[in-house]
């Protein structure tokens, strides 16, 4: 129990006095979480733009698959991934493995169910005469599905910081894909796996506590923009 | 930018992102080897290898996981080198072709662990009478389940005791976990377990010296955990950087690296022995 | 404007279907610029429905809808910004008021000062810009809201406003104030209005035409009144349908008893006492309202009969005569042979 206490404190240490393991692990972190959202946002919002607005048969079966793929397990899309960008694996010759972009191709994948998801409900349940209003005022293609998504942000906002959340804490992929290599592929949580399997359990608590202090930062600045997207 | 195109503007942000971790990934002279848990959770590689980088201009990055994984890269050609111990699989392994130059560079050893009151009486006896005597009383047993290299090592001295190797048995529990948190379980549940003497070095500085789990058997032939470097079979991997693994291989086998290697102490404890031929 | 001499819109042979069910059938239908036209009919007659085909918000399930003269399709650029629909409950943006109504302006990205338009607009639809432009779009009553709704349009200078109930859930000061600025529009830029209302201060004080539509048919130029089914048969070989009070209706035998007859509402004599005629039938009602046909100079009548409502067009020297008010008892007469059946596409 007294390893949660030395753990808190510890935590106070390592930010305080900037680390450079915990600062390159945040570094990764950061980079790799960032990267996955900016590729799960530009193709899952206009994804989820198409499912919630348009009507098509299947489309409840579209829906239902992508349900089921908010469940889809870190470790699996982790051997996916790594199957893929391995040396004998197709994209193999990319070089990607053991690197953050290779890490940041999982966690888009991982991320990418939850933003279409999210974005189809916030889009669904816009008003009907949103789409009538838009384009009786001329609104193009392009102009709607941003206007939509624009009246749908704060929807789409908490799309996005639940898939940041699902992105920043999975540790299947990191370790899997990334290999967790010291000063270059070592995350928050594949350190924190690593402090664990260590023995190290209050730096394991430490780097935890770490991690939710970025997460409490980057909620704290969604909170900003949502009050000034007003 | 306008604010009708707020999206456009958080993409153009997070392509930048994107660039800046793409150009991160720099291309030098990199070795990539795979190894066991053991060695980095030790200390052993973050002794060694900047050693190693400084005598070699050589960056060795290293993905420890366990040695099924470790093997599995190494034929999928993922890494250069690996330094894995599980003699047998080694074996296998480059007997398949999908490693070159198997060389021993070290080893540790294995003790088998248990609770000072001892229920099944094992202190002191050979491993093969102590587990005979573990099963027959049928005390907890805890073992990794994960086909790591410790794994296999405690399997094959299942094996060697003429029994059965325990599976579904009520007293033998598969933690599937680090050889820490085995041995973590191990106390909980009050049993016995086998562990790396490294591991248990640590575990037993986490607890000031008096851990409530005490080394019962040690010493036996058996027990000795040998590693080695191969090299992955570079006309399976054109990529591999076979000369650079061979320099790391020569290295670790060479004076300076033994001579490290023997230093190289946890808690005052010496973990590895040198063994390179 | 049209110098092709094209009508604005021409409709060949427009159907329109909602999961498989006919909603609207068209067989032949011309909009002329600029004119004013009315439509009338009951709920779920498909006035709506046309609204959108005419918006090019929905493309027909048949047929085709030529804007001048070529055939339009959603997303046109020939249509975004000039045909503009306001909706019956409009929706406004989350953004202030004054970027609601811009936002049509922005769109169009022109270099053009957007704040003068936005005012004038707002200004058009009795909205003291400076009061309004500021608030946000939820800090409106229902009939400020809708009037915003008009500003985003008129803001367009739209070459057709399309208007879908828009004075049906307002007061009577936000209905007066968008009744003016629609025909403002119209007198500023030739808009062409076309009004989906039960209100009659449009349809018969200020519409050029008034088209009927029932059961997704539409009846252009004139004034009709519809008897729905169900029907049964009656005395002398005829059709008769029993009204709640106890009167009955007559028809000549049709081929579907629940379809509706229409009659053209000029073939609705009304007198104050019954005047008995061979082959025709005689109702006994009351006079609900009559209004003035601004166009044609003749009167409107409504007049309730049993649970229907009819409407009747008469000269105003016949009104004269009779001296009628509404309250009025009054009897209605036809002729059998005057009414025609409706097949009620929703009756297949």
């Amino acid at each position: 129990m007294e390893f949660i206490f030395e753990g808190i404190l510890q935590a106070f240490v390592l930010l305080w006095g900037a680390d450079a393991e915990t600062l390159s692990a945040v570094t990764a972190t950061v980079k790799v979480s960032s990267a996955s959202m900016a590729v799960s946002l530009v193709l899952g919002l206009p994804l989820g733009f198409w499912l919630g607005y348009h009507r098509f048969p299947g489309k409840r079966a579209v829906r239902t698959l992508v349900d089921t793929l908010l469940s889809l397990p870190t470790v699996l899309v982790g051997l996916i991934v790594y199957a893929l960008i391995s040396q004998r694996g197709p994209l193999g010759p990319m070089g990607l493995l053991f690197t953050l972009p290779g890490i940041a191709v999982g966690q888009a994948i991982l991320a990418l169910p939850v933003v279409v998801a999210l974005t189809a409900t916030a889009v669904e349940s816009m008003d009907r005469q949103l789409s009538v209003t838009l384009r009786s005022l001329g609104a193009d293609r392009r102009q709607l599905l941003l206007s939509t998504l624009w009246e749908a942000r704060f929807g789409i906002l908490a799309a996005a910081v639940t898939a940041y959340g699902r992105v920043m804490t999975e540790v299947g992929i990191s370790m899997m894909v990334g290999g967790n290599i010291k000063w270059h592929t070592r995350t928050m949580t594949t350190a924190i796996a690593l402090e664990t399997n260590k023995g190290m359990f209050a730096m394991g608590v430490a780097l935890g506590l770490v991690l939710l202090a970025i997460a409490f930062a980057v909620n704290i600045s969604v909170s900003f923009l949502r009050r000034h997207a007003r | 930018m306008s604010r009708r195109f707020p999206i456009l503007g958080f993409a153009a942000v997070f392509a930048l992102v994107l660039l800046a971790v793409a150009g991160s990934a720099h291309a030098q002279q990199t070795l990539m080897m795979a190894t066991t848990t053991s060695t980095d959770d030790t200390g052993l590689l973050d002794y060694l290898v900047p050693e190693f980088t400084r005598d070699s201009g050589i960056e060795l990055k290293w993905t420890a996981t366990g040695t099924g994984k470790a093997l599995k890269l190494g034929e999928n050609c993922d890494v250069d080198v690996l330094l894995v111990h599980a003699p047998p699989a080694e074996q296998k392994f480059v007997a398949d072709g999908f490693g070159i130059n198997r060389r021993q560079v070290m080893y540790n050893d294995f003790v088998i662990i248990g609770p000072a009151a001892d229920p099944a009486a094992i202190k002191g006896k050979s491993v093969r009478e102590a587990l005979s005597a573990v099963r027959e009383k049928q005390s907890i047993f805890t073992s990794r389940g994960d086909k790591s290299g410790t794994h296999q090592q405690e399997m094959a001295l299942w094996r060697d005791t003429g029994g059965p190797i325990p599976e579904k048995e009520p007293w033998y529990v598969q933690t599937g976990q680090g050889m820490l948190n085995t041995i973590n379980v191990a106390a909980e549940r009050n049993g016995y377990t086998m562990t790396d003497r490294g591991t248990y070095i640590k575990y037993e500085a986490n607890h000031q010296g008096n851990p409530p789990l005490k080394i019962l058997v040690e010493g036996d032939q058996i027990l000795l955990n040998q590693y080695s470097v191969i090299t992955v079979n570079p006309t399976r991997c054109a990529n591999a950087k076979v000369d650079l693994a061979d320099t790391f291989a020569q290295w670790m086998a060479g004076e300076r690296g033994q001579k490290l290697i023997g230093d190289f102490k946890l808690l005052d404890k010496q973990l590895f022995t040198p063994n390179a031929q | 404007m049209n110098p092709t001499g094209a009508p604005l819109f021409h409709l060949e042979a427009v159907e329109h279907h909602y999961a498989g069910r006919r909603v609207l059938a068209v067989a032949h239908l011309r909009i002329a610029p600029g004119t004013i036209v009315g439509l009338m009919g009951p709920n779920g007659s498909g006035k709506s429905t046309l609204l959108r085909l005419l918006g090019f918000l929905e493309t027909p399930s048949r047929g085709r809808i030529l804007f001048k003269g070529r055939p339009a399709a959603p997303f046109d650029p020939r249509i975004r910004g000039k045909v503009t629909l306001l909706p019956q409950d409009p929706y406004l943006m989350n953004r202030s008021v004054a970027d609601n109504v811009a936002y049509g302006l922005k769109l169009r990205g022109g270099r053009e000062k957007t704040e003068p338009r936005v005012q004038e607009a707002l200004a058009a639809v009795g909205l003291a810009p400076e009061r309004f432009a500021r608030r946000p779009w939820y800090a409106l009553s229902g009939g400020e809201a809708q009037r915003v709704a008009l500003a985003a349009r008129l803001v367009l200078e739209p070459q057709v406003l399309l208007m879908d109930e828009p004075t049906a859930s307002v007061d009577a000061e936000s209905a007066e104030r968008i009744r003016q600025a629609a025909l403002t529009a119209r007198a500023r830029w030739g808009t062409t209005l076309i009004v989906a209302s039960h209100d009659w201060s449009w349809l018969f004080e200020v519409c050029d035409e008034v088209w009927h539509l029932f059961a997704g048919e539409v009846f252009p130029t004139g004034t009709r009144t519809f008897f729905p089914g169900p029907w049964e048969p009656g005395p002398e070989g005829r059709w008769r349908r029993r009204l709640a009070d106890g009167q009955h209706l007559a028809a000549l035998p049709g081929k579907n008893p629940a379809a509706a007859a229409v009659i053209d509402s000029r073939n609705l004599m009304l007198s104050r006492t019954p005047v008995p005629e061979a082959g025709l039938t005689i109702l006994a009602g009351t006079v609900l309202r009559l209004a003035l046909i601004r166009r044609s100079a003749k009167v409107v009548a409504t007049l309730a009969v049993g649970e229907l409502t009819l409407t009747a067009i008469l000269d105003p020297e016949a009104l004269k005569a009779q001296t009628l008010i509404p309250g009025d008892p009054i009897h209605v007469a036809y002729r059998a042979e005057d009414l025609r059946w409706v097949d009620s596409p929703g009756a297949d």
